[in-house]
């Protein structure tokens, strides 16, 4: 620890922290423009000038720069750096629009509050301005380039950080221009961060143009649920839509970065399809009619049918709250347990990281900071995709990146990438040999190493593997971490709480003794494979009641169905990939949104007490209701962590904080299974979600249309070679899950043996994380 | 105009390029042969500091001192960068050198190489010096083609290979580390300091950037000794020669090499053979663009690096450019910061925007709309530029402006009075 | 690398010169470094740099074309537009300016019936401002095709103007 004086505070902060860090701590805000923390100091604003009185060289410093020493002495307010920040202020302004009223960065401009803070407010400046052309940068961002204080934020942020090779500075001296070499769109998965990172009004959120001022905006901290990563976002709606998301700040998990799909894939919670209605047998009912309904069918089937009957479903994008109060009601009427995840291995995936792998977990911030990271099994950006930030800056460390694939994984790092099928993989992983040795031996030899292990592609057997990999090279000083890639927001949370007795969906279907399905929040003909004979076993059903905010087409085959609410607008808990428990706080009531009923037109003139489309309920409240126990969600907490000891930590959670671990649990023993074998003249199916509508969210998110790809075959082009395939042809694939037909094209970044198909709207039946599959291809169907 | 020693400028005839067959006949590569025999690389580098050479390339920086931080002795791969970008106004000195004998050069960088144990070298030339550049090349042919290049240099043991990087275009590319950059094809922006070059250099390894003329006195110091190099000086604080680039209004605008610590009035009156047209002399820039401006009270001044900077002044390149008594120091000083604000890379906020501003308010006192608050507002961005830009060249760029408000500042207020430029016809 | 040599770029660079930056770019370390190299040669045989000229740039050094953009657009010495024949770099710089470049700027304006930054309607001439060009022994001077003119007197720039037009019309 160093001890230095600030403006006559004293600080006491350890080595390696810069002035500004100091001063930040000391609650003294030294104005600042091209530093940010996650950018770090670049020294080109000159904003964050401040007076050394100590040491060889003592005057004017950059606080952001210069490390703070021992017995330094600073001063943040003396005339010299006053007058110089004051004068750095005009000359950032000296091209500046004066269109501060009408611009769409108002309101939460970081130049309007460090030009006010550097003191600057008369224009002296007569000379000329410049004017610059702007690009069509594509749907999602908007550049209005007159605004530019040339922080170069944007440019470290796209390029340096986010890793995007379509965006750069042009031009020089006074004349320089933040773009790309042409118009058109921009083709990071992480653009949208320039919205957030730039200071101005240059880069702005397109689809929020002229929608709201920022501070008409509802907004909450809230959690992204679009996959396991958790990160944390700031949505913000008014006039009951949600019209966008920002980045929140986490430094454990996401930092001050989101993804696209994130961003701007948050159209499900006004789409135009969405139910807002209770229905029952096609009538629209009130929702308390629909419970009352509900509760007394419950009852007659449990009554005349057994505890069997009745089967509550739930998913690992529904709350930790609605899955421990599915097991509530189960337990309030005397029914079975529920099952919480409809798709079987992904849900023993996550119990081997919510139990068996929770004692190593790793975390985005560990991986960042990692020398080697293993991975094995995930296409990052299309599955997790912060994790791939997250790689870029282990590998902007000076970290090294090894992965093991049968995709051709695109990565905005370097990385040693091998391309290997599934079941190779899986050989690699049991027995491994030389190559399988030589990989431990790195991870042994790693100061921090690192396993990111995707679940849907090593399935059960894999994870087990990893965790043998892990134990083996951790030591003493220091452990082998594993970062699991599960599949939804709360797959943790649902593997964490379900109970030992709960079989798996189709078994239970498959007894004929359920009478009564009851899905919450979930929609298993999309969320589980196998859809066909889940189908089939719906057929078999008296009831199938839906509770969901999704237009799937499961609630439309439903007998009832009652509409909840997305999580936008209801506040609960997510778990995470690395067992952090995340709080999100409602932002939105529900309700048809403004935009809908009148469009651009006044609001209609009749008046009532409800807000159109205001039916759907949380679903915690709706099961609340149900079982007749309305409580305050603190409640609802304190009786969860008296079940479950491992969440202690959810009485204090809070939204908009970093989150807290769950505690560890012991790692069971496993017995390995042998691998299958695989079936003569077939290649392996690879399925894997679609980076954009690979999710149920993004299936409902208008805005993200323009970066969706046309479904096709990927193959490797010696093997279209050896099945006569040319690259556009059509072609048949047979599956366990029917026979598809689509175009093929040649992708010689992949493993050669397999199939490589995206789950998207386009292919809903193939769903990732199935186990090894095996396909057969053949010419067929009509060419493109 | 008595006969001063000629190191650098021994081969030169005006109008030729001398090659290697004339270069060696004059002694050509002896100062390698033998250094590289009989010294070890440690050798050179405390000969060099104890000939107490001072950068050439503007800012000063003794040779041997910024040498003794380079890890020589580190294994991998290492470079040594000589800096022949030159764009600075007044600054022509290293352009004559490879135009006259480009062999000094290239010896110089061989044996600087040796001293600092680098594998590779780079030869980084603006895009004017087209015909300097081919000179390199070919002396580059020649010193390979004799075994002075390469690998096993004269059975050394030592290896050596030597590039020449062209550019195209910008002052800014002069700046050591922004050259770095521009050699390495990214945006030639200058870099924070530190690391330094000599820690993360070109490509990340170690580095050492030096000037043509830096380069190409190495040799020299080699042959003849430190005592007799710090000798040719004619002032205590001062060591060897050094070329002076004249212009301005001067009858004789030509490149000399002269001793360090030469008189001002010597090199005004004997070299440049007094004022243009038969006008007096008002001021002039000591030494390149940057260099605050000297005036007929400095007429004695010796210039070295030492007694400039106790005058506020700085002996730079030693690039004389001189004024006489018709010129207004508003217009020139707007001509410098005109040229310093092109030539400014952008990055930084002093310099990007804070050099539009100055240049604006010189536009406006020297087209007589100034007013006492312009002078005013000049002071104060002097006062906020200075010391405070992320490289030097915002900082060099006030220069002249610095010298204007000490010598000039009646004639602004003239400018305000009289609503006028008073040089004006 | 074969797709790069094809007849839409042999506009841009003489095959063969192309073959050997395509070489060079696969042997060294760090084909960002000749940037400058390949632009300047584009430059030299096409007289500026298109946007398939970037394009190309970046596809001998595996580089997006923005990266190449960002190198091409802050030199002065690139082109990224169209012009004449015979660019004349003019320097403004002070020792220049000292022996008389105001007057030798105004009288190649008149001359050329162009300002600063303009090509003459045959395409012959462009004109633009240039900084120091190292000229100042020899000042005011003009660089045209990395030839230095200077001392220049109006009599002198109608000279070389002169046979600049003929050359040109050779
Ligand atoms: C804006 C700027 C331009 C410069 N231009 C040159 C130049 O053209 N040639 C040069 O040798 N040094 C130039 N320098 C100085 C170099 O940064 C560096 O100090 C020098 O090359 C070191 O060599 P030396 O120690 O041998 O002088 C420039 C510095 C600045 C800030
Ligand atoms: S002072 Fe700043 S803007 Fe100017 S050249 Fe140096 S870094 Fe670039
Ligand atoms: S924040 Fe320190 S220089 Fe910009």
């Amino acid at each position: 620890m160093l001890t230095l004086t600030i403006d006559n505070q004293t600080i006491s902060i350890p080595a390696g922290k810069t002035i500004l860090e100091a001063a930040e701590a000391l609650g003294i805000m030294v104005p600042h423009f091209c530093y940010h923390k996650e950018l770090g100091a670049v020294g080109s604003c000159r904003m964050c000038a401040v007076t050394v009185h100590t040491g060889p060289m003592p005057g004017v410093k950059m606080a952001c720069l210069i490390a703070v020493e021992d017995g330094m002495v600073v001063t943040t307010g003396d005339e010299t750096v006053a007058t110089f920040r004051e004068r750095v202020g005009e000359w950032l302004m000296l091209n500046h629009p004066h269109d501060c009223p009408v611009c769409d960065e108002g309101g939460e401009c970081q130049l309007q509050e460090m030009t006010i803070s550097s003191g600057h407010g008369i224009r002296r400046y007569q000379g000329g301005k410049g004017t610059y052309t702007n690009q069509d940068l594509g749907p999602f961002i908007a550049q209005e380039m007159n605004r530019c204080i040339q922080c170069y934020r944007c440019a470290r942020t796209y390029k340096d950080y986010c890793g995007g090779r379509d965006f750069g500075v042009m031009g020089s001296r006074n004349r320089v221009f933040f773009g790309r070499f042409k118009d058109g769109m921009l083709e990071s998965d992480f653009s949208g961060n320039l919205v957030d990172l730039c200071p101005t009004g240059v880069f702005t959120d397109r689809t929020f143009r002229f929608k709201s001022r920022a501070w008409d905006l509802e907004q909450a901290d809230s959690v992204c649920p679009q996959c396991g990563v958790g990160c944390a976002t700031i949505p913000g709606g008014r006039l009951r839509e949600l019209q966008r998301v920002r980045s929140g700040d986490n430094p454990l998990v996401n930092t001050t970065f989101i993804c696209d799909r994130g961003r701007f894939g948050s159209g499900y919670a006004n789409h135009p399809e969405r139910p807002r209605q209770a229905r029952q047998e096609d009538q629209v009912v009130s929702v308390p009619a629909a419970l009352t309904a509900l509760e007394t069918q419950i009852r007659a089937t449990v009554k005349q049918h057994g505890p069997e009957a009745v089967l509550l479903v739930g998913s690992d994008r529904a709350s930790l709250e609605t899955n421990w109060l599915l097991q509530r009601t189960a337990k309030h009427f005397g029914c079975r347990v529920p099952v919480l995840n409809a798709h079987r291995q992904r849900h023993q995936t996550a119990q081997m990281a919510a139990f068996d792998l929770s004692e190593r977990l790793a975390s985005l911030q560990d991986i960042r900071s990692s020398d080697l990271v293993l991975v094995c099994g995930v296409d990052p950006l299309a599955e997790a995709p912060l994790l791939a930030l997250a790689l870029r800056q282990a590998v902007r460390k000076g970290g090294r990146v090894v992965l093991y694939d049968p995709r051709p994984v695109e990565l905005p790092c370097d990385a040693d990438r091998v391309a290997v099928s599934p079941l190779a993989l899986q050989e690699l992983l049991a027995d491994g040999g030389v190559e399988g040795r030589h990989l431990r031996d790195l991870l042994s030899q790693a100061k921090n190493p690192m396993i990111v292990a995707g679940a849907d592609l090593l399935g059960l057997a894999g994870l087990q593997n990893i965790q043998k990999w892990a134990e083996k090279t951790s030591n003493k000083e220091r452990p082998c971490l594993v970062y699991p890639v599960l599949a939804g927001p709360n797959s943790f949370g649902t593997a964490l709480l379900s109970l030992p007795e709960q079989d798996d969906l189709l078994t239970r279907l498959a007894s004929g003794k359920v009478k009564m399905l009851v899905c919450v929040d979930a929609d298993p003909l999309l969320e589980a494979p196998e859809g066909e004979r889940f189908a089939a076993a719906l057929t078999r059903l008296e009831q199938l009641v839906v509770l969901d905010y999704l237009p799937t087409s499961l609630s439309r085959h439903a007998n009832l169905f009652i509409p909840t609410c997305p999580p936008v607008e209801d506040s609960g808990t997510f778990i995470n990939n690395e067992g952090r428990l995340r709080r999100f706080q409602r932002v939105l009531k529900p309700g048809l949104s403004l935009a809908r009923t009148a469009p651009g037109e006044h609001p209609p003139r009749e008046f009532s007490l409800d807000t159109p489309g205001s039916d759907p309920q949380p679903a915690v409240l709706l099961l609340q209701r149900l079982i007749g126990q309305e409580q305050p969600l603190t409640e609802v907490h304190r009786q969860l962590v008296l079940e479950q000891p491992r969440l202690a930590a959810l009485v204090s959670l809070k939204a908009g904080e970093a989150g807290v671990r769950v505690a560890p649990a012991v790692a069971r023993p496993h017995s390995l299974d042998p691998l299958p074998e695989q079936p003569a003249q077939t290649l392996e199916l690879v399925v894997t979600p679609a980076r954009y509508g690979g999710d149920l969210f993004s299936r409902y998110a208008p805005k993200l249309e323009p970066r969706k790809r046309p479904p096709c075959f990927y193959l490797h082009p010696d093997e279209l070679q050896a099945h006569g395939l040319k690259d556009g042809d059509a072609a048949v694939v047979e599956t366990d899950f029917g026979s598809f037909t689509l175009p093929v094209r040649s992708q010689p970044d992949m493993a050669l043996g397999c199939v490589l198909v995206e789950n998207s709207e386009a292919f809903p039946q193939l769903i990732p994380g199935a186990g090894l599959g095996y396909c057969v291809i053949s010419a067929g169907g009509a060419n493109e | 105009m008595s006969q001063t020693t000629q190191l650098l400028f021994k081969n030169r005839v005006p109008g030729k390029t001398v090659f290697f067959k004339d270069f060696c006949a004059n002694g050509g590569y002896q100062g390698l042969k033998t250094a590289i025999q009989t010294m070890s690389p440690l050798e050179i580098r405390d000969l060099v500091k104890a000939a107490a050479l001072r950068g050439r390339g503007g800012a000063g920086f003794p040779t041997g001192v910024k040498w003794g931080f380079f890890p020589a002795d580190k294994p991998g791969i290492k470079y040594l960068v000589c800096n022949c970008d030159e764009m600075e106004p007044g600054t022509y000195k290293d352009g004559v050198l490879l135009g006259a004998d480009p062999h000094q050069l290239v010896e110089g960088m061989i044996l600087s190489a040796f001293a600092l144990q680098t594998q590779v070298g780079y030869i980084f030339i603006r895009y004017a010096y087209e015909k300097q550049a081919e000179n390199l090349r070919r002396a580059i042919a020649e010193a390979t083609q004799a075994g002075y290049l390469g690998k096993n240099i004269l059975g050394s043991g030592f290896d050596f290979e030597l590039h020449v990087h062209g550019s195209a275009g910008r002052y800014i590319l002069g700046e050591e580390t922004a050259l770095l950059n521009g050699l390495e094809g990214i945006r030639p922006n200058p870099r924070l300091k530190p690391p330094f070059p000599a820690v993360r250099g070109l490509f990340g390894q170690p580095t050492t950037v030096n000037n043509v003329e830096t380069i190409a006195n190495i040799p020299h110091i080699v042959t003849g000794g430190a005592q007799w190099f710090k000798d040719l000086a004619l002032t205590p604080d001062g060591s060897g020669t050094k070329l002076f680039g004249l212009s301005g209004h001067l009858n004789r605008t030509e490149c000399f090499e002269l001793p360090v610590g030469i008189s001002l009035r010597e090199v005004i009156e004997t070299y440049g053979q007094g004022m243009w047209k038969n006008k007096q002399f008002k001021a002039c820039l000591p030494g390149g663009a940057s260099t605050p401006f000297l005036t007929r009270e400095h007429l004695d001044v010796a210039l070295d690096f030492a007694s400039l900077e106790k005058i506020g002044s700085r002996f730079g390149t030693a690039g004389v450019t001189a004024f006489d008594d018709d010129t207004c120091m508003v217009a020139v000083t707007l001509n410098l910061i005109r040229f310093f604000a092109r030539e400014s890379c952008g990055w930084c906020t002093p310099c990007r925007d804070g050099l539009t501003m100055v240049r604006w308010i010189l536009e406006m006192l020297e087209s007589g709309q100034g007013t006492p608050e312009h002078l005013e507002m000049l002071k104060d961005q002097l006062k906020n530029i200075s010391g405070k830009s992320f490289c030097a060249l915002a900082e060099g760029a006030m220069g002249p402006v610095a010298g204007l408000l000490t010598h000039f500042e009646q004639e602004i207020v003239d400018h305000i009075k009289g609503g006028r430029c008073p040089f004006s016809k | 690398m074969t797709t790069i040599e094809s007849q839409t770029t042999s506009h841009l660079l003489d095959q063969h010169i192309l073959a050997d930056f395509i070489q060079h770019a696969g042997e060294i370390e760090h084909p960002r470094e000749m940037i400058i190299d390949v632009l300047r040669a584009i430059q030299l045989h096409h007289g500026w740099v298109p946007d398939d000229g970037v394009e190309l740039t970046a596809a001998i050094l595996g580089l997006t074309p923005v990266e190449v953009e960002e190198i091409a657009t802050f030199y002065d010495k690139i082109f990224r537009r169209p012009v004449g024949r015979f660019v004349i770099h003019l320097c403004d710089s002070v020792c220049c300016w000292t022996r008389g470049a105001d007057e030798i700027a105004a009288h190649l304006q008149k001359t050329l019936n162009i300002e600063f930054g303009q090509t003459t309607a045959d395409g012959l001439f462009t004109l633009l401002p240039s900084c120091c060009l190292g000229c100042c022994g020899i000042a005011p001077a003009v660089m045209i095709k990395q030839q230095f003119y200077g001392p220049l007197t109006p009599e002198k720039v109608d000279e070389l103007i002169a046979t600049l037009r003929q050359e040109g019309s050779a």
